[in-house]
């Protein structure tokens, strides 16, 4: 009884937020700045996220586009001589204050990668893996989330006979789908995708393309690309980023058709790049 | 995509309770795995403070002139000039190196460059064999065949000589090299050789003008190494040198007998009693073993970081070579390098004049070392014309020193001459017809080095398995102090000690060695640990045994005991433990973790969940070598473990025991008529070390097929 109530709670909550929050912003930047050792890789960038809108990040290579994505879930803790000032509010609160939980934000903000990297296990235990490490040991339990976020992933069909499988069997665009899989299977706000078609075919980068548009209706997507075409196919908004700094941040269609700086307008026309 | 799960999730993965998450174990889990690393390197200072304060009441009471320089070694009669057994250790190293540099290269080479896949993976499984045959087994080898052919070739009393000696290292420093240097081949990029390819060069020309001089740090780093296996090799020298501590007489005859310093401890050890001068003097002797095997890995071990580096284009090479270029611009110091090639040949030539006795030797020593030291410090800057002659006058003076006498000469000139012909001939050749010709070499050297793992393996078989068929003889226990009767308490203690070895081994260096993957940042300290667990992998076998005895059974106080002799045994095995872990926790790729991370866990639960499981078949492969590796010792348990009289299958891990390569020892050293046992012991350890090697290489072959990533 108490579950029932919590969910109708819940439920509600959230309807509320959704309505009430659609245009806000999830995920803000302010005045960050990132250096690898001594180089400066980030200069003073401010942009805002939209909730349940597809964001992506072009540029040409070198740019920091993959360094701004891997800030948002503090990924780029792990890199040595990693030095970053300013702030990333996720829902108004500072990811790299001292008092935040790098791990609870990670939950709440997944990461798709470049390379797709389900690890060396089977395809259930790859989905499992993030509920269990947070505390969910119920093997019911563990089953319903692996099938629900087979099927958000639209992967279910392709491995729902083979779960016991080693996930290492899949092809790459499989791969993709399942670490997408994976990624929704702790339930996260935000997904993060650094060009996670990058090393697909066509068809695979089709599919990833199709379930990203799916995946909007849920989920803030963020994604680095240096597709353009693919840019202006999925993203409601797109940020143009060239050597570390921001240089235009607009809706997509506006920064394709109507760049407003001479920089955007030339790597869009393909002039470098 | 029913409510009823979305229900199920929000309220198992969507709730507000991640208090969890607020328990921060990481820096004790970090701080834990810093203990492992850091144990293993408390063992190098162990080893050095322990040897050093138990040894320096020697160096109270003996002179350091009579230690160094005296030529007479004593110890019943209070003389410790420890002179002879030093030269004698090098010469006996020497002696193995000619041998075994030109062999291991050359096989190193064919196996790198030249090998179709299938034979390059039964070579390496050749040479990996020959790492893994015990040291006594080779010991027990040279004994009924190796010491048997000398004593009849050259009508001897007795065929235990330096040249046995010097011929059995060669064959056990040999897998190093080939394995080192096959490294360092390989690890020469590929466009390397496409570049030269491409300018129309033959194979062999690429090989020999591109591919050896890129990797000709790796392959000196492989013959240093090579140095420090033969210096610390101890259990086949006690059986095939014939112990007598004095210089060669003349000092190039390579039939005399001699005996180094690693023999010398095994041998002399036992009876002495414990603090007396006699043992403390062979603590003395170990503290230089020790110290000459440091010496020899540091060196290997910064050439070998710096060819890393140099193919990574690390930013250290170019430190390196701006240090260079401050002190080369230092006119005086350039005007010393340019003459070096000078200076080196005086000063050889000068310690070559006071070592060799006799005018003879003399003229002929100083021949070597200006042909070497020329060949070695400048030849790429001198004419073509005194190239040849160089060469002529190393070959003449090499083989005039072996052989030391007129006939001698005489031999060495008309050799020489041959050459001439030969080489003259060679030089008419066309490209093809040179590589063809160095193409036989290479096979050659590799025919041999298979050869040399089937005529041991034939001996010790055939020697060995008549008594190992025998009824009883596995499962009997031994009577007449081992003469007759099987050999089952030496098995069981076999056993014990590897699986006690391996039980303190194990779990230190798998998280040492996942500390220093996964946690070291590269800073001094972790550099620190490093060459620490680097230097603790070269010390030699008979520095641990004794070790043992000054720390397990003097300072803690256990006796000994299947104990001791297993803590000493891990101690050995644990570098390799930590550096295959090392390796195989590195090879996982970083996507994984980064993975793991994305999804809100811990450092730990990622390497604990993924990473560790990823890399056990590497850890299994390090483990299995590793016991292989103590199964097969004998120099470390010999002081801490074994007792002749334990003929009997010790249950207690504080009672002293009997083990394989004890029993092959003392049958084919102090029983008289007791080598029929011995072969059977020698075919019995020997089936045990290569089931064991042949599991780890089967475990990474199929690893290397089911890797995807």
């Amino acid at each position: 009884m108490v579950f029932k109530i919590k969910k109708n709670n819940n439920n509600e909550i959230d309807h509320q937020n959704q309505e009430f929050s659609n245009n806000e912003y999830v995920i803000e930047c302010k005045n960050l700045n990132l250096w690898y050792e001594d180089t400066q890789a980030l200069i003073n960038i401010n942009i805002e996220f939209r909730k349940n809108k597809v964001s992506s990040i072009i540029g040409p290579s070198g740019c920091g586009k993959s360094t701004l994505l891997r800030c948002l879930n503090r990924m780029n803790d792990v890199i040595e001589g990693c030095k970053i000032e300013g702030e990333v509010l996720f829902n108004g609160k500072n990811l790299y204050a001292s008092n935040a939980d790098i791990r609870l934000n990670r939950k709440k903000i997944g990461m798709i990668f470049q390379k797709p990297n389900p690890f060396p296990m089977s395809i259930y235990d790859n989905i499992t893996y993030g509920p269990k490490i947070h505390r969910v040991l119920d093997k019911d339990i563990l089953d319903k989330i692996s099938e629900k976020n087979l099927k958000r992933a639209v992967i279910w069909d392709e491995v729902k006979d083979r779960l016991d499988e080693s996930a290492m069997g899949l092809s790459g665009g499989q791969q993709q789908r399942l670490c997408i899989a994976r990624a929704l299977a702790v339930e996260p706000e935000i997904l993060l995708m650094d060009e996670p078609t990058a090393s697909l075919d066509p068809i695979a980068t089709q599919k990833i393309e199709e379930l990203i548009l799916d995946l909007k209706k849920e989920w803030t997507v963020i994604i680095v690309t240096h597709n353009m075409q693919q840019a202006a196919r999925i993203s409601d908004y797109t940020c143009f980023m060239y050597l570390g700094e921001l240089i235009e941040f607009g809706e997509t269609t506006q920064i394709f058709e109507n760049p407003q700086k001479k920089l955007t307008e030339n790597y869009i026309t393909g002039r470098f790049g | 995509m029913s409510n009823e799960t979305v229900f199920d999730n929000k309220l198992y993965l969507l709730h507000d309770d991640f208090s969890y998450l607020k328990k921060n174990r990481e820096p004790y889990i970090k701080w834990a795995l810093f203990g492992f690393a850091s144990i293993a390197t408390l063992f190098v200072f162990l080893i050095i403070i322990f040897l050093i304060s138990e040894g320096a009441p020697f160096f109270a009471a003996v002179p350091l002139q009579e230690f160094f320089f005296g030529t007479n070694w004593l110890p019943d009669s209070d003389f410790y000039g420890a002179f002879p057994i030093f030269i004698d250790s090098i010469l006996v190293t020497f002696g193995a190196l000619i041998i075994a540099i030109p062999l291991g290269i050359f096989t190193a080479i064919f196996i790198a460059e030249l090998a179709p896949p299938l034979l390059r993976k039964i070579l390496k499984f050749t040479i990996e064999i020959l790492a893994g045959i015990p040291s006594i087994v080779y010991g027990f080898f040279g004994v009924i065949v190796l010491n048997v052919w000398i004593k009849d070739i050259f009508q001897l009393h007795d065929g235990r000589s330096w040249l046995s000696g010097s011929l059995i290292l060669a064959i056990m420093a040999l897998p190093t090299i080939v394995s080192v240097c096959e490294d360092a081949i390989r690890e020469v990029p590929d466009y390397y050789r496409e570049a030269s390819y491409a300018m129309g060069a033959t194979k062999w020309q690429t090989i020999r003008r591109v591919v050896i001089p890129a990797g000709m740090s790796g392959i000196t780093a492989a013959v240093v190494l090579g140095i420090g296996r033969a210096m610390g090799e101890t259990m086949a020298m006690t059986l095939v040198l014939g112990n007598k501590f004095r210089l060669p007489d003349p000092l190039t005859n390579m039939l005399s007998q001699v005996a180094v310093i690693t023999s010398t401890i095994a041998l002399t050890w036992g009876p002495t009693a414990a603090g007396s001068l006699p043992q403390l003097g062979l603590l003395a002797l170990a503290i230089v073993l020790f110290f000459m095997t440091l010496l020899v890995n540091t060196t290997s071990n910064i050439i070998l970081n710096r060819v890393q580096k140099k193919f990574r284009g690390d930013l250290a090479v170019k430190k390196h070579s701006k240090l260079r270029n401050l002190f080369v611009s230092n006119s005086i110091l350039k005007k010393l390098v340019k003459y070096k090639q000078l200076m080196a040949t005086i000063i050889i030539s000068l310690l070559i004049f006071w070592i060799f006795p006799d005018l003879l030797s003399k003229i002929i020593g100083s021949g070597i070392c200006i042909g070497a030291s020329t060949l070695f410090w400048g030849r790429s800057k001198i004419s073509p014309k005194y190239k040849r002659f160089i060469d002529y006058a190393l070959g003449l003076s090499f083989i005039g020193w072996v052989f030391s006498t007129w006939i001698g000469i005489f031999l060495s000139v008309s050799i020489c001459l041959l050459i001439l012909v030969v080489l003259t001939f060679f030089r008419e050749l066309s490209t093809v017809g040179q590589q063809r010709f160095w193409f036989g070499v290479v096979y050659t050297c590799s025919i041999f080095a298979v050869l040399m793992v089937g005529i041991i393996i034939f001996y010790i078989v055939s020697k060995g398995l008549p008594v190992f068929l025998e009824p009883g003889f596995l499962t009997g226990t031994p009577k007449n102090s081992g003469r007759e009767g099987g050999i089952f308490p030496a098995i069981i203690g076999t056993l014990q000690l590897t699986a006690g070895s391996i039980l303190f081994a194990l779990p230190l260096g798998v998280f040492a060695g996942i500390y220093l993957s996964e946690y070291a940042k590269e800073n001094r300290i972790t550099k620190f640990i490093r060459a620490g667990i680097d230097n603790l992998n070269g010390t030699p076998s008979i520095v641990f045994g004794l070790f043992g005895v000054v720390f397990f059974i003097v300072f803690i106080g256990l006796t000994r005991s299947i104990l001791v002799g297993s803590l000493t045994l891990g101690l050995m095995i644990l570098p390799t433990i930590i550096r295959t872990t090392e390796e195989s926790v590195k090879a996982i790729p970083h996507s994984f973790r980064a993975g793991s991370l994305a999804l809100g866990s811990s450092k730990f639960q990622g390497i604990s969940k993924i990473i560790i499981p990823a890399a056990i078949p590497g850890i299994v492969t390090g483990s299995v070598l590793g016991m292989g590796r103590s199964a097969g010792e004998t120099a470390p348990i010999l002081f801490t473990a074994v007792k002749s009289t334990a003929q009997y299958v010790s249950l207690s891990i504080f009672e002293p025991t009997m083990a394989l390569t004890y029993n092959l020892f003392r049958l084919s050293n102090e029983i008289t008529g007791g080598l029929e046992r011995a072969a059977g012991t020698a075919l019995t350890l020997l089936l045990l070390v290569l089931i064991l090697y042949s599991f780890a290489f089967i475990v990474r072959l199929k690893y290397e097929k089911k890797k995807r990533w």
